[in-house]
């Protein structure tokens, strides 16, 4: 009977194998089963939808949703080859979407035909402004404490009140669409309209000392703490606290609130483009839109959503409230951002 | 007898506990967010609470992107330490020509923002066609940990005295003898040490994972940004506190196991 013997390679490549296979673990292949690709926030929303939403269109239309939550989307799909894009479905806010279409990235229209519940839409979530489906949005104006005496604000200019001075807040323009939106609707405030950068940038001067955060998880923890008093924030920001007993509240200006869109989008060299449709059609279905928007505290695009009592009072699902939403060009911005940038760098570092 | 005060000690040793306060205030700042009930940074605490440590140990998205990172952690130490090992035996050992290039060139991914390496490792993946698989990860971390050993491999290198390598080998031990018994104890604390950074560098790697993740399955750090963009609250203290555990139990086992005292000066 021959002995097996132990030599030092071979212990060596036995145990390396097995603490390979130990550490990564073997994956799984279903190689029968069609594989989506797509894009995902984190926090609430990716618990939602990676917990309940996905699992559920997976059962439904027996496929695997692999779902990428480490941001940036955007250079990671400009670095793939068109052909074979490293998302067949795009999910990223408004801005974001515009840089791709720009290059071709992703489809600048999405057909009805082809996802039937387009046809339930608000005019907003397709509009000229939008490249592909906004699915939900939420509304931004402003969150500001309730336990300081401040009344409530009534205008985008109040932010501007001398007694906020160093107890405002807004976001680090480059690098968050909150702040480039503020940006813009400084513009339109103070000037001829959301393009007007010359009255928005004086505006922001005017608006020194203000403290700016670069997420909006930082401005809501800075109401939270009265790090600030009055801040620039969307108002899912502020209901998420809903039922907390927390001294915080949201004003909605009167002239109107910003547009902060959650855009699906599909790339046109995906090979899923049937499981791609009916993903985003799942999207925009009403029991899918009432979930996420009950969880996440966003306002729904499909009409046909019937909300909870409290989200219903609170959340943009009337064609009257949606008409106070405010888009702004994107595709006109990102041309301009790095102007932009450059030129509110020197202001607030000034 | 009464000691006479001396001026100069005394600033020596304030300066010292201004040193380690200046070092230790972020992790007390970690400590009382972590423990504190406020879904925010409040000071003074409001109180005591272990509802973000609970918060952070049942939350699936933590704990699997814990698992992940601890595992790519492991597998990065091992091929790391190797690596850098032989790469800095080969280095001081091997009269190579250009031995300052190639130093240069092994330690070049440090010299590079990280976020630059991760960009273009993925642009290579992809247009390999290998896709964002676990292995990718790991490379990609190996590539940056690498230097890290090779460095402190090399520290070790230097003091090295070659006579007790040709002692064992005038006494009959063949080479590889020599390597196992005499060359890799003496190198060891420098490899050890290398693979601590490897584990660290490996574990906290953020730019390179943004990349290289894979689908379905982010490392802690990554899970990390994320919740904090969204949902800043204490569940990332708790996790940061999970961390620096972490790492001290690491350097405290390795105390206990191998003695680090005996090598390096704690």
């Amino acid at each position: 009977m021959a002995r097996w013997k132990l030599s030092r390679r071979t212990f060596l490549q036995t145990s390396s194998g097995a603490a390979a296979a130990f550490a990564i673990g073997a994956p799984a292949v279903h190689a029968q089963t069609p594989v989506l690709k797509t894009t995902a926030w984190g926090g609430k929303w990716g618990e939602v939808l990676k917990g309940q939403v996905i699992p559920a269109f997976e059962k439904e239309f027996k496929c695997k949703v692999e779902t990428d939550s480490a941001f940036p989307y955007y250079p990671k799909l400009q670095a793939t080859p068109k052909n074979a894009p490293l998302y067949d479905v795009l999910h990223t806010n408004t801005s974001e979407q515009w840089q791709a279409v720009v290059e071709g990235l992703v489809e600048p229209k999405l057909s009805a035909k082809d996802i039937p519940n387009l046809n339930d839409v608000y005019a907003y979530a397709v509009s000229d402004k939008i490249c592909g489906v906004s699915a939900f949005t939420s509304a931004i104006g402003f969150g500001y404490r309730t336990d300081k005496g401040l009344a409530e604000p009534k205008s985008w200019k109040d932010l501007a009140d001398p007694k906020h001075a160093g107890a405002r807040g807004s976001y680090i323009i480059p690098v968050n669409s909150l702040g480039q939106m503020h940006l813009m609707m400084l513009g339109k405030i103070y000037g001829k309209g959301l393009t007007d950068l010359d009255a928005a940038y004086k505006a922001l001067e005017q608006l020194k000392p203000i403290k700016m955060y670069d997420f909006t998880g930082g401005m809501e923890k800075a109401l939270l703490s009265a790090e600030v008093n009055i801040g620039v924030l969307h108002d899912s920001g502020i209901y998420r606290y809903d039922g907390q007993n927390q001294p915080i509240a949201f004003a909605a200006p009167s002239e109107g609130v910003l547009s902060l869109e959650q855009v699906w989008n599909i790339t046109p060299g995906t090979k899923m483009r049937e499981l791609a449709n009916q993903y985003i059609n799942y999207i925009l279905s009403p029991d899918v839109q009432k979930t996420l928007c009950e969880a996440v505290w966003y306002s729904p695009s499909n009409k046909k959503v019937k909300l909870g009592a409290n989200y219903d009072a609170k959340l943009y699902n009337t064609e009257a409230k949606v008409a106070q939403l405010i888009q702004v060009d994107w595709k006109w911005y990102n041309e301009r951002k790095d102007d932009i940038d450059a030129r509110v760098t020197r202001i607030l570092r000034g | 007898m009464s000691r006479r005060f001396d001026a100069g000690h005394a600033a020596y040793l304030t300066l010292n506990g201004a040193i380690v306060a200046f070092l230790l205030l972020p992790i007390a700042v970690v400590i009382i967010f972590a423990l504190n009930p406020t879904p925010y940074i409040a000071f003074p605490p409001v109180g005591v609470t272990l509802r973000w440590f609970v918060k952070f140990f049942t939350s699936a998205e933590f704990m699997n992107a814990l698992w992940l990172s601890l595992r790519v952690a492991m597998i990065v130490v091992a091929l790391s330490t190797v690596i850098g090992a032989l790469c800095a035996l080969g280095i001081a050992r091997g009269n190579l020509p250009g031995t300052r290039l190639l130093t240069t060139l092994f330690l070049s991914p440090l010299m590079l923002p990280a976020i630059l390496t991760g960009l273009a490792l993925f642009q290579v993946f992809m247009l390999a066609g290998i896709g964002r698989p676990v292995w990718g990860l790991v490379v990609g971390h190996t590539l940056v940990a690498v230097p890290y050993v090779l460095r402190t491999t090399l520290a070790v290198l230097q003091n090295f005295d070659r006579r007790v390598e040709e002692a064992a080998a005038m006494l009959g031990a063949p080479p590889a003898r020599v390597f196992f018994e005499v060359t890799l104890p003496l190198i060891r604390p420098g490899v050890i040490a290398g693979g601590i950074f490897a584990f660290i560098v490996s574990f906290d790697q953020l730019p390179i994972s943004l990349f290289l993740v894979i689908p379905n399955g982010e490392t802690l750090p990554v899970v990390l940004l994320n919740y904090i963009r969204y949902d800043l609250d204490g569940a990332i203290a708790a996790a940061s506190m999970v961390s620096i555990v972490l790492a001290l139990t690491a350097v405290l086992l390795l105390e206990r196991i191998i003695g680090l005292r005996a090598y390096v000066r704690l």
